[in-house]
């Protein structure tokens, strides 16, 4: 016990003096406030810089609405009788470049005097001119939309009828509320989402770490003193939770900052976030225990790799089946959060590779059995503890197996032996 | 503490790379653990250091099992190595306490071991900043920092300069009076000779050679002479073999000296009397004592 201590405050010291895994949680720290207090900060300088342009302009118009946008036009029938009643019906501000044939609306656009142009046969048949359209385009959306209420109100006005009364029958709404027994899907999704891919950056980033940190000690041959003078179950522990604990920690400062300056900024987010932030306690606890469980069993699967490589260049690759079956976790998770019910979801709540995202979504989510949650959790906790002993075990074999990296069958077949 | 090895063997895969290997050391000794290249020292070493466990053999301290971790060992291994990038005296530290130190008897010896071997100004440098010899002195430190009772030593005096080898042979020449059993594996004859009471000589796992060195160079030396015949003499084995042939069977040449061999019923005064008559006045004439590179050469460079 003396010796694990030992070992897991030296690993935990290469973490926080390492310089870039200090400067990584200092920029990740300042990025997640800072995002967070952007709306806060916009608001800040908006507020001034539109007070100070009305003192000096005195009365100006709205500043909603965007910038106006000049627009080619040619009417062939004179379907549309107000433009600026058109316009306001698309919800544009337009400045109207009225044409008197087609030659001229495609130059206008394509010289850059219009930003776009319509040739209008009638309310129903238009032509639609632009030079590039662009993802965002909505212009021709917006004059469809215009035309057909402009259209459908002339046709009302024909039969006699108040296109108004007939718009405001179109717009009623029900009035209602819902009475959520169970959990909200749709409110738990923003936190569990998160949760998830918290756990996935802790694995990515701390996996190939503990990994590095177990082969860096036969890269330097600094192993042979070290399994002559440390029991290698307390090395591999030591080591492992190091990781694990400095990935906590790390995790705590990032996210802690994050929701203090969310608590700081949560006015100019209009509560926005709410549903990111706001996470009950039982879902904690999951996280806590299916998140830590899940990520030190991974984590002994990166040691294990650790040992059976010799060069830290031969990590990644021999890391990769590690990181496939985790992906394959991962993927069943964010698919699966669509449906937290699902089969798939509960079968991968029990097995223990994908528990830990299975079990979480379930809780935060779904609706799981206590006896579900205890079994899955048993299970894990047991995978966990065996994956610790049997990569002290790899360890110990893979030692002094200097040069080619070993099969990770071949390793269980001389344990096997022994 | 009397450790003793008997009749390790070990396998790596079918191949038997150590075929019964047995010797014995006491506390305030040093053992030379000798032989070729892939002989099995570091074999021996590490089964000792409970880095491979031995197919069979049994090894004792004091009659009962030898377990390393209920000691305290210094071992500075053949495989070189710390953490490059951590400072020097922070895993000096690290490791004795890892072998049982407190934190406090930690930085004590680490900074003594430190000062003693002369790198106490690069205590917080990175290893890695060291030069090769002083790296080997943080080595030999991390070695001695735990205060060991035994001490296993391979290959210590590579990579170090005349100045270094003489505070190397200093420290362990300490250590020996001090009551420490020392187990000394080396290629370099000259440094066994100079602290070692009793060596072993394996080869091919084999131990062909062991027991108390000086014991083994008399025996070595036994019936043989060193016969020098002075610069008169370009050919001096041609000359002993003219005239003395039948007394005696040269065996070697060191410079101006010829090793030669008595053959039965020949004894030292009666090979110089004939001399003496066939007008062969040797300039020096006494009992070989053969270096251990020469037992070294004969025992295991048979195979070469």
């Amino acid at each position: 016990m003396k010796q694990f201590l030992t070992v897991l405050r030296f690993e935990l010291n290469n973490y926080f003096k390492n310089k870039s895994f200090l400067l990584t949680t200092i920029i990740l720290i300042v990025l997640a406030v800072g995002i967070i207090a952007l709306p806060g900060i916009i608001t800040a300088v908006e507020g001034g810089s539109s007070a100070s342009e009305e003192s000096a302009a005195g009365t100006d118009e709205s500043s909603g609405g965007g910038s106006e946008e000049t627009v080619a036009l040619l009417d062939e029938n004179g379907s549309i009788a107000d433009p600026e009643a058109f316009s306001a019906a698309m919800g544009m501000k337009i400045k109207w470049m009225e044409c008197t044939d087609k030659d001229q609306v495609e130059d206008a656009v394509e010289d850059g005097k219009a930003e776009a142009g319509f040739i209008v046969e009638d309310l129903l048949h238009y032509t639609y001119v632009v030079e590039n359209r662009s993802m965002s385009d909505t212009m021709q959306e917006a004059f469809s939309a215009a035309a057909a209420a402009v259209y459908r109100a002339q046709a009302l006005t024909d039969q006699g009828l108040d296109p108004a009364e007939i718009e405001a029958l179109y717009q009623t709404q029900p009035v209602y509320e819902t009475q959520i027994l169970g959990k909200d899907s749709v409110s738990n999704y923003a936190y569990t989402y998160m949760l998830i891919m918290i756990l996935y950056f802790l694995l990515i980033f701390y996996g190939q770490m503990i990994a590095t940190s177990v082969t860096s000690e036969k890269s330097n041959r600094a192993i042979e003193i070290l399994v002559t003078s440390v029991d290698s179950s307390s090395l591999i522990f030591g080591k492992v939770l190091a990781g694990a604990i400095a990935g906590l920690i790390q995790c705590a400062l990032i996210l802690g900052s994050a929701v203090g300056a969310y608590q700081f900024f949560k006015d100019s987010w209009g509560g926005l976030l709410d549903n990111v932030f706001d996470i009950p306690i039982p879902v904690w606890a999951a996280f806590a225990v299916f998140g830590m469980m899940g990520y030190l069993l991974y984590a002994f699967c990166f040691g294990m790799l650790g040992a059976l490589v010799s060069k830290t260049e031969d990590i990644s690759k021999a890391s990769m089946p590690v990181l496939m079956i985790y992906m394959i976790s991962f993927f069943i998770a964010i698919f699966g959060m669509n449906d937290s019910n699902s089969m798939l979801i509960k079968v991968s709540s029990f097995i223990p590779f994908t528990s830990s995202n299975g079990m979480l979504i379930r809780i935060a989510m779904g609706s799981v059995e206590m006896w579900e949650v205890i079994l899955s959790g048993a299970l894990l906790a047991v995978f966990c503890v065996g994956a610790g002993v049997l990569a002290a075990k790899i360890f110990r074999f893979g030692t002094l197996m200097y040069g080619n990296p070993i099969k990770f069958t071949t390793a269980l077949k001389k344990i096997r032996e022994k | 503490m009397k450790l003793e090895v008997k009749d390790l063997r070990k396998s790596f895969g079918d191949k038997e790379v150590l075929h019964g290997i047995s010797f014995s050391i006491e506390s305030g000794k040093a053992l030379g653990l000798l032989g070729r290249n892939g002989a099995g020292k570091t074999t021996t070493i590490r089964i000792l250091m409970d880095v491979f466990r031995a197919n069979s053999g049994t090894i004792t301290v004091d009659g009962k099992p030898f377990h390393p971790k209920d000691f305290r060992i210094g071992y500075l291994p053949e495989e070189r190595g710390l953490y490059p990038k951590k400072g020097v005296q922070e895993q000096l530290m690290y490791l004795a306490q890892l072998r049982g130190s407190s934190h406090s008897d930690a930085k004590k010896q680490s900074e003594r071991w430190l000062k003693r071997l002369g790198v106490e100004e690069y205590a917080q440098r990175k290893l890695e900043t060291l030069s090769k010899g002083n790296q080997q002195k943080v080595q030999l430190a991390q070695t001695l920092v735990c205060n060991p009772d035994l001490i296993i030593l391979d290959e210590p005096f590579s990579g170090l300069d005349p100045v270094n080898s003489q505070i190397l042979k200093d420290v362990i020449r300490e250590q020996i009076e001090e009551g420490k059993l020392v187990i000394f594996s080396s290629h370099q004859m000259s440094y066994v000779e100079e602290f070692c009471e009793d060596i072993v000589l394996i080869n091919h796992g084999d131990i062909v050679l062991s027991g108390n060195l000086d014991q083994i160079k008399r025996e070595y030396g036994h019936n043989r002479l060193v016969i020098s015949l002075g610069t008169d003499y370009q050919e001096p084995e041609q000359a002993l073999r003219d005239y003395v042939g039948d007394l005696l069977r040269v065996v070697g040449r060191r410079k101006d000296q010829v090793i030669a061999e008595m053959k039965e019923g020949c004894t030292r005064e009666l090979l110089l009397k004939e001399l003496l008559e066939r007008n062969l006045v040797p300039e020096e004439y006494g009992n070989y004592e053969p270096s251990l590179t020469e037992i070294f050469v004969e025992k295991a460079g048979d195979q070469a």
